[in-house]
């Protein structure tokens, strides 16, 4: 594997109405961006539970991105808020325990912010692929 | 969902060899009590790959990712094809169910937000239910976005196709919520979009509720002299409508009233609507009130006594009012109001109403509840604060108005009886420029990037306007393109031309003041000629760009629409589905969606009805069954998910002496934001249940090929 | 006292030295000393280098920039073409990554790295800012006040626009070099059009002389109509354009002004009490003997 250029695998878990609609939109404008990221829909951000993340490192993601809707903004009024408080305790759990917590990272796409789904992916795949392999992939397997 | 109680042990589903082993994972145990089901137990998934024409086929390899998708556990079936929206497509999967035996589907195409319905019945057609179907976003996630990179798509289809096999191999039958639907609607903002709307729903048998925060309905059309291309006169076209929509008796108006708060989901908002206080009464609420005969009738006696004087701002500020007033003549409802914020409570005004008894200057704001099955935004537009692009000296310079205002300066019931004259000095312009796209089309950071749609058709208008009404008066008109692109509006570009006014293509550099003769000079450059331009005139009338009412937020908060990036107001498909938006049961009509002119406003009005109308007229809509189910054996009682719930879904109950966490369905809309947070695992989200969504993880980033 | 590099640029230095001597000499009256940038080159001029080859443009001027970076001080200047040039260079490739490394690839060869770690400022903004000297001080510092003469202010394009990239807020209207006239004790005065430009910049003057005058006079006539008695700007190339171009202007035109023209560094150096002399006014194209008689 090693003579291959390695390439992160990311999990992304998007809210149905926001970010999973932008992300759509930058499809549909073909805007262009790297393929390293695998996407979970969820309908909103507030269901997602920090338990999904951990089981993501565990099996050894190298990064993950939660991604709802703006501030006010969400179909269900406060879940993103909930999810981003969620995400700020988790980004200290997971420094806690020695990953870096630029690994998961949670950011604001709305349905018309097609270009900006693509920035942010790209953005996501650059930080991860400047920090390497996770190092709770060998741990996993 | 009462079915089989059969006591299931966890994870029936056989994952692959790996992932069975890293199975520390959290939860991944089906519930043990009611919303459990056999999970995955003899799953046999069906496959089925899109070439969507060249659209997937030009940048995924379909026939390795379909010999992938052989080697994935549960897969008892693979197939592609051309288009599987298409009839045949379809026709595979509802066959296939019987013959393989299928108990889930997986389409591998566009995104769901596009065909998920469209499969999901193909699914059930077939004889499963339509929730055993889930796709996998190989389009508009994968062959689009990665058009170059074949080997990068191909890769990523694969990986979401064996994400959305672990999911359907759990996927569970679920019945979708059958709900009665209120027979009865919303309008939100009563100018010509809202107005158009509340009649089609009211001729339709609807009852309506108008909701305009002004004092009279009308909105922006009422407040224009004539109207392109026809030049009719805009309020001889409007007040008829008016009137309709004050008499029609399905029609319920709300005028200087807000929307205060919604709640509920399609086919029953609860909407709060506060009624500002206006201070005067109409007939009925005298009568309910036992004055008899009493009531405004419009006369107008207050307004002569009032002593105290506001601009108006239907005038745009150019003529005044007292503080207790009415817009202009044709106001409808025909009823006085008291602006509370002027108004010094001498009682003046109550002595002059006399026995009509009409004035009630201690009226306080009245919140008023509706049940609604549907509602349409029609919040309209405001004029940009041109005076940001401060170049052109508007509310620098007297002579420098915005486009509005010029309507009310040319319009015969305006301030000036329809005399256009200059604010300094009330002399008739002789030459007057016209700055268009004044705000818009504007990368700079100060104005809208967008174009505004109708001030290239106005802006003609307003020069023939003038041609006609002053003999001698040059228009010069300063454009970047002439946007005539409607029926009749080329031809009516033709007829100004013809008429005299002079084009000039070029931005204005800037407008500077003569400070003696209170001329303005005009410096340009004529594109065409490759000219600069100086040009001394009487007048400037700047076309501003037009943006989203001041509330619009706000509201559109409230109904839980989306904007975009401009501001104005997110529709569902700006295509195939302009009217309607992401929440179900709301609509949008008119210039809150985007700039439009009259006919295109009234066109998406109608259309906006007749959306609004069919969940009425059906009578019944099925939601989602996204539902939160407690696994009482989990739960510990601690109540935590009670409050997180944004729509008091939850409640703790006592069940064989203890507490144990119970859902009202009709109240649950299926966020997931409680199933997120529990720490016991004991909130099963049905279609989103935790091990389904981890049995997704675990595809992912373990693998699963045989 | 506040230490920046002080990048002269060109035309200062060459055609009006009291422009330079006047920056030192003002400068350090209000608590800002100006120390030399050595071995700094041409901004490059904005018009003539960037609007043919960007990328000499942005290495030229990243040169000079890592010049105060090895000094670890922020560069003061007095020109509206340095100010583009520099200031403009210094935030794209702060901003702009890729940019970045195709500049410091070329500057490797001379052993250099553009590092983004200074700020470039024009002296007339670090004079007007409340926090670094402000007009209070510059009122203080007066010993020769400017009382009598009406003073008309230029500010110049490069400075100001483009409004997006600039933090001066109006670009229509603006007032603060006036608030810095007044401190001197003149009386500044408004005129028609005045945020149009000298003539001279974006390469104007050097492609179509003829042109770039006929802009000049529309603003000479202005300035004429509003009776002023002298023209202060902060941009030494606009001074040219203003002063010899009245000569200029004459010959081509045949009409005459006379108007003096200073650099307001030089003006802050009259109140401030330094002589003609020293501020070499005599080497100015148009005389400016009427308005020392009105202030001496
Ligand atoms: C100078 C000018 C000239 C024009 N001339 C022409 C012409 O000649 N021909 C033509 O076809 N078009 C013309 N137009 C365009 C025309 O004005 C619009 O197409 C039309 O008014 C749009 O109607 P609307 O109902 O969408 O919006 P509006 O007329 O803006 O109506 C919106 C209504 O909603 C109300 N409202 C807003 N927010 C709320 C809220 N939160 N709660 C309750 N109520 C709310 C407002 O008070 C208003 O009554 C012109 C526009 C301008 C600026
Ligand atoms: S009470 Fe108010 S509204 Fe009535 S007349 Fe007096 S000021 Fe006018
Ligand atoms: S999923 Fe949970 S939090 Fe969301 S609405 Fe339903 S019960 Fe409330
Ligand atoms: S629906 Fe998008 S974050 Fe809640």
């Amino acid at each position: 594997m090693a003579e291959k250029e390695w390439k992160p695998q990311i999990l992304g878990i998007i809210c149905n109405w926001c970010s999973y609609a932008g992300a759509d939109l930058a499809g549909s404008a073909r805007t262009q961006y790297p393929p390293d990221i695998r996407i979970v829909r969820v309908m909103c951000t507030g269901r997602v539970d920090p338990l999904f993340i951990m089981k993501a490192f565990i099996d050894g993601a190298d990064g993950v991105l939660v991604s709802g809707c703006h501030f006010g903004d969400c179909h269900y009024l406060e879940g993103n808020y909930k999810a981003a408080k969620r995400m700020f305790i988790l980004k200290s759990l997971l420094k806690n325990i020695g990953l870096e917590d630029k690994r998961l990272r949670m950011t604001f796409v709305s349905a018309s912010e097609g270009a900006k789904w693509a920035v942010v992916v790209k953005d996501v795949v650059d930080t991860v692929t400047s920090l390497g392999p996770s190092p709770l992939k060998e741990f996993g397997h | 969902m009462a079915e089989k109680k059969t006591k299931k042990e966890p994870a029936a589903k056989k994952e692959t060899k790996k992932a069975a082993a890293k199975a520390a994972a959290p939860a991944t145990a089906a519930p043990a009590a009611s919303p459990e089901k056999a999970l995955g137990k003899d799953a046999r998934v069906g496959v089925y790959i899109c070439h969507c024409g060249t659209n997937i086929a030009g940048s995924v390899d379909i026939p390795a990712v379909q010999e992938y998708v052989k080697t994935l556990p549960n897969v008892a079936h693979v197939d592609n094809y051309q288009y599987m929206c298409s009839t045949p497509g379809q026709k595979k999967i509802e066959d296939d169910i019987k013959e393989h035996k299928l108990t889930g589907i997986v389409v591998a195409a566009c995104s769901p937000r596009l065909h998920e319905p469209t499969f999901r019945t193909a699914t059930k057609t077939g004889g499963l239910n339509p929730f055993r179907f889930e796709m996998a976003n190989i389009r508009e996630q994968g062959s689009w976005v990665h058009m170059h990179d074949r080997e990068g798509a191909t890769s990523k289809a694969k990986d979401a196709i064996r994400i959305a096999v672990a999911k359907a191999s759990l996927l569970q039958d679920l019945v979708p919520k059958s709900v009665p639907v209120e027979k009865a609607a919303m309008v939100v903002g009563a100018g010509v979009a809202g107005m158009q709307a509340a009649l089609d729903l009211a001729n339709a048998g609807i009852k309506t509720y108008l909701i305009e925060k002004n004092p009279t309905i009308g909105g922006r059309m009422s407040q224009l002299d004539k109207t392109f291309p026809t030049l009719d006169c805009s309020q001889c076209i409007l007040t008829p409508k008016m009137v309709d929509v004050g008499r029609n008796p399905n029609i319920e108006l709300m005028t200087y009233a807000e929307v205060a708060e919604v709640e509920g989901y399609i086919g029953n908002f609860d909407v709060t609507i506060r009624r500002k206080a206006r201070g005067v009464l109409t007939p009925a609420e005298a009568e309910a009130k036992g004055i008899v005969g009493g009531g405004c009738n419009g006369c107008g006696d207050c307004d002569a006594v009032c002593p105290v004087i506001k601009p108006n701002p239907f005038e745009m500020g150019m003529k005044p009012r007292k503080a207790i007033y009415i817009y202009h003549p044709q106001v409808v409802p025909l009823i006085y109001t008291v602006d509370f914020d002027s108004c010094v409570k001498c009682g003046l005004c109550v002595e002059a109403c006399g026995d009509k008894k009409a004035i009630d200057l201690e009226m306080k704001d009245e919140l008023v509840k509706v049940k609604v099955g549907t509602a349409v935004l029609a919040l309209g537009y405001e004029m940009f604060p041109i005076e940001k692009k401060e170049e052109w000296g508007y509310k620098k310079y007297e002579n420098v108005v915005n486009s509005l205002e010029f309507e009310r300066l040319i319009c015969a019931s305006g301030p000036t009886g329809g005399h256009l004259v200059r604010p300094s000095d009330g002399k008739t312009p002789m030459k007057v420029a016209f700055l268009l796209c004044a705000g818009s089309r504007d990368n700079t950071g100060v104005g809208k990037p967008y174009c505004s749609r109708f001030c290239c058709m106005y802006s003609l208008k307003h020069a023939h306007q003038i041609i006609e009404k002053i003999p001698g008066c040059q228009p010069y008109l300063f454009y970047m393109d002439i946007r005539s692109f409607g029926k009749m509006y080329e031809e009516f570009y033709y007829r100004i031309q013809d008429e005299g006014a002079k084009f000039m293509r070029g931005r204005v550099a800037n407008v500077l003041e003569d400070p003696v003769t209170k001329n303005l000079i005009i410096n340009a450059e004529d594109t065409l000629l490759n000219r600069p331009i100086n040009l001394e005139v009487d007048m400037v009338v700047l076309a501003a760009a037009v943006q989203p009412s001041e509330d619009t937020d706000r509201t559109r908060k409230l109904f839980g629409v989306s904007k975009s990036m401009d501001g104005w107001l997110l529709e569902a498909h700006p295509k195939l589905n302009p009217c309607g938006t992401t929440t179900a049961g709301v609509f949008l009509a008119g210039v809150c969606q985007g700039p439009k002119d009259i006919p295109d406003t009234v066109a998406s009005a109608e259309g906006a009805a007749s959306a609004a109308s069919i969940p009425i007229h059906m009578g019944e809509v099925e939601l989602e069954p996204y539902f939160a189910q407690c696994i009482e054996e989990k739960c510990a009682g601690c109540g935590m998910c009670v409050n997180l719930c944004p729509y008091q879904a939850l409640s703790l109950v006592e069940k064989d002496g203890r507490k144990v966490m119970q859902v009202t369905e009709a109240k649950c809309k299926g966020c997931g934001t409680c199933g997120g947070f529990c720490p016991g695992g004991a909130i099963w989200m049905q279609h989103f249940a935790t091990p389904q969504i981890v049995a997704q993880i675990d595809a992912f980033l373990l693998g699963g090929e045989q | 006292m506040r230490e920046y590099a002080f990048f002269l640029g060109c035309i200062a230095p060459n055609r009006y030295p009291g422009a330079e001597s006047a920056s030192y000499k003002t400068a350090e009256k209000l608590g800002i000393k100006l120390l030399d940038l050595e071995g700094a080159s041409c901004c490059p001029a904005p018009g003539a280098f960037g609007s043919i080859d960007l990328n000499v443009w942005y290495a030229m001027a990243a040169r000079n920039l890592v010049l105060a970076e090895q000094m670890k001080k922020d560069i003061a200047l007095i020109c509206n073409g340095c100010y583009k040039s520099i200031w403009e260079v210094n935030h794209k490739l702060k901003h702009h990554k890729e940019l970045r490394e195709g500049v410091n690839e070329v500057l490797k060869g001379i052993d250099m790295e553009f590092k983004g770690t200074i700020d470039v400022w024009h002296l007339a903004e670090l004079f007007y800012d409340p926090a670094i000297v402000g007009v209070q001080k510059i009122r203080d510092s007066v010993k020769v006040p400017l009382t009598g003469t009406r003073i008309a202010v230029h500010y110049g394009c490069h400075l100001m626009k483009p409004r997006k990239e600039r933090h001066f807020g109006t670009t229509e209207h603006p007032t603060w070099m006036e608030e810095m006239v007044a401190a001197l004790g003149a009386e500044p005065v408004e005129y028609r059009n005045k945020m149009l430009c000298c003539g001279a910049g974006g390469g104007v003057r050097g492609y179509d002389l003829v042109h770039s005058l006929d802009i000049t006079n529309e603003k000479m006539i202005n300035l004429m109509e509003a009776k002023v008695d002298a023209l202060t700007e902060v941009c030494p190339f606009c001074q040219l354009q203003f002063d010899r171009g009245q000569i200029e202007i004459q010959e081509k035109f045949g009409v005459s002004y006379n108007l003096p023209v200073l650099h307001y560094c030089e003006l802050l150096g009259l109140a401030q009490g330094m002589t003609p002399q020293e501020l070499a006014l005599d080497l100015h194209g148009i005389s400016c003997e009427p308005f020392l008689k009105k202030v001496l």
